[in-house]
């Protein structure tokens, strides 16, 4: 029976012994005092380093080997726990970390670290935006073509037009618009998805933001007959990147004015939330509503509602997700409540910061 | 009568423009590409430069860097009509001395001679 048991155990090993060797992701267990006793040969490969030379070393003193470093300084003496994060090692090597601490009895015995190589996705994610951008660009040179060609017709410059022809050339010229403000949008997008968006932080009153939106949508309101109003309390400056805010307040806005029928109602309040450190803004219409299946995915790159395409076909369908991230860059959560015939409330928060060094702890772009 | 000198390597946005720029009374002269563009500010004497970034050969950055460095064409004005358009772009133009920076295909030729007057006067 015992000579059984040892036969299993000793072929269980082998097989967790062939398991660790073979695996295609790297692989480092640290024990208990936060000594390394394990590196599979891949994680060898990765970190360029031999098991046998940095067995029964610390963490700290990993720190010496050029490749571990980055590895080290990540997870810090004390190898704190984290899931899928990224950590760039050299030129072409970037790794997604997890790093798993298993506790028997409420002790930690061993630290696991999974190390996955997502270079290539990395590389195709650039390639993406590259091309992304690259096409936006080139696609300004024709479609400034028909905005001239066709401004130039409607101004009169190529001689008098009769009403049809007008008619008929001005919604040329407004789809040519249409084309050119998504554009806009697909270059916005590229640029986050590049990490490079949050720029210019600067410590700013939200409520004046909002006014410079509300101010700026005044025609459109005014045309609609809607009946906006803005109640806030007094809310502290806080930092911000205020060109990029005023573009979610403008995306948020411009969809209450869209989908509330004329006559209606958008109420905007601004208020703050002392025990969160955080400010909240609502913006609430009593508008066509979003419908509850699609609900999920309003957030998401070019989601325009069902029964909104029906209203209107304006809207690129890119203005929430832009909002979105956005709103996260800043560290804040945006969500809404919809009830289709009976309305939208968007839901912002932000949390509030006063220094920019705030910003590099958390997730800053 | 004022001249402005058009820079800007696509035929057509070229036409449009200077088409329009004629109309509105003002004198014209092209230039469709980096080279000819610094060699026509030295002999066309303009007023004003509309300056396309994207170019064949020198690219606008270093024709506007040449009309910069030299004395004689320093104080032109330049408006950059691009439709590169990030904020880099943007502020790297404005830096180096541009007067303006207007994104073609957010402008109409109108619009774009209502900025040229801004800056003439």
């Amino acid at each position: 029976m015992m000579f059984f048991q040892k036969k299993k155990t000793k072929l269980a090993n082998s097989n967790n012994i062939a398991i660790t060797n073979y695996l295609t992701d790297g692989l480092l267990v640290f024990n208990s005092e936060n000594k390394l006793t394990l590196l599979n040969p891949r994680a060898e490969m990765l970190f360029e380093v031999l098991e046998g030379r940095v067995l029964g070393k610390s963490i700290l003193e990993l720190a010496r080997f050029e490749r571990l470093s980055p590895l080290v300084s990540l997870l810090g003496g004390e190898i704190k726990p984290m899931e899928k994060t990224e950590l760039q090692i050299k030129e072409n090597l970037i790794l997604e970390i997890t790093s798993t601490p298993i506790a028997r009895d409420g002790e930690r015995i061993n630290t696991l670290i999974v190390t996955h190589d997502i270079t290539r996705e990395k590389l195709s994610d650039k390639m993406k935006t590259e091309f992304v951008t690259l096409a936006a660009h080139q696609l300004r040179t024709p479609t400034s073509g028909i905005k001239w060609s066709l401004g130039g017709v409607l101004d009169g410059s190529y001689g008098e037009l009769n009403e049809s022809q007008k008619e008929i050339l001005t919604k040329a010229y407004k789809t040519n618009d249409k084309v050119i403000e998504l554009v806009r949008d697909l270059l916005d997008v590229a640029q986050i998805e590049e990490g490079k968006y949050l720029r210019n932080l600067v410590l700013t009153s939200i409520e004046d933001v909002i006014k410079t939106v509300l101010e700026s949508r005044k025609q459109e309101i005014m045309n609609k007959k809607l009946n906006v109003e803005f109640q806030r309390e007094d809310v502290q400056k806080i930092m911000l990147d205020i060109e990029k805010m005023e573009i979610v307040f403008k995306n948020i806005l411009d969809n209450a004015i869209r989908y509330t029928s004329t006559g209606g109602k958008i109420i905007i309040t601004l208020n703050r939330k002392e025990k969160e450190r955080e400010v909240e803004i609502h913006i609430k219409d009593n508008g066509i509503g979003i419908p509850e299946y699609e609900q999920d995915r309003v957030f998401t790159k070019f989601f325009r509602g069902s029964n909104v395409m029906r209203v209107d076909t304006e809207g690129t369908g890119l203005g929430l997700y832009i909002s979105r991230n956005i709103i996260e860059a800043h560290g804040g959560r945006v969500w809404f409540e919809s009830k289709e015939k009976q309305g939208t409330t968007v839901h912002v928060t932000i949390p509030i910061k006063e220094r920019f060094g705030e910003f590099l702890t958390g997730k800053f772009y | 009568m004022k001249k402005i000198l058009v820079v800007e390597d696509d035929k057509f946005l070229r036409e449009l423009i200077s088409q329009k720029l004629a109309k509105e009374g003002y004198d014209v002269a092209e230039a469709v590409d980096g080279e000819k563009g610094i060699e026509s500010v030295r002999s066309e004497n303009p007023d004003l430069v509309l300056l396309d970034l994207i170019l064949p050969g020198i690219d606008g950055f270093e024709v506007l860097a040449k009309m910069k460095a030299d004395p004689k064409l320093d104080e032109v004005p330049v408006i950059i009509l691009s439709n590169l358009g990030q904020k880099d772009d943007i502020e790297k133009g404005l830096e180096m001395g541009a007067n303006d920076y207007l994104i073609k295909a957010h402008f109409t030729p109108g619009e774009i001679i209502e900025k040229i007057e801004a800056v003439l006067k």
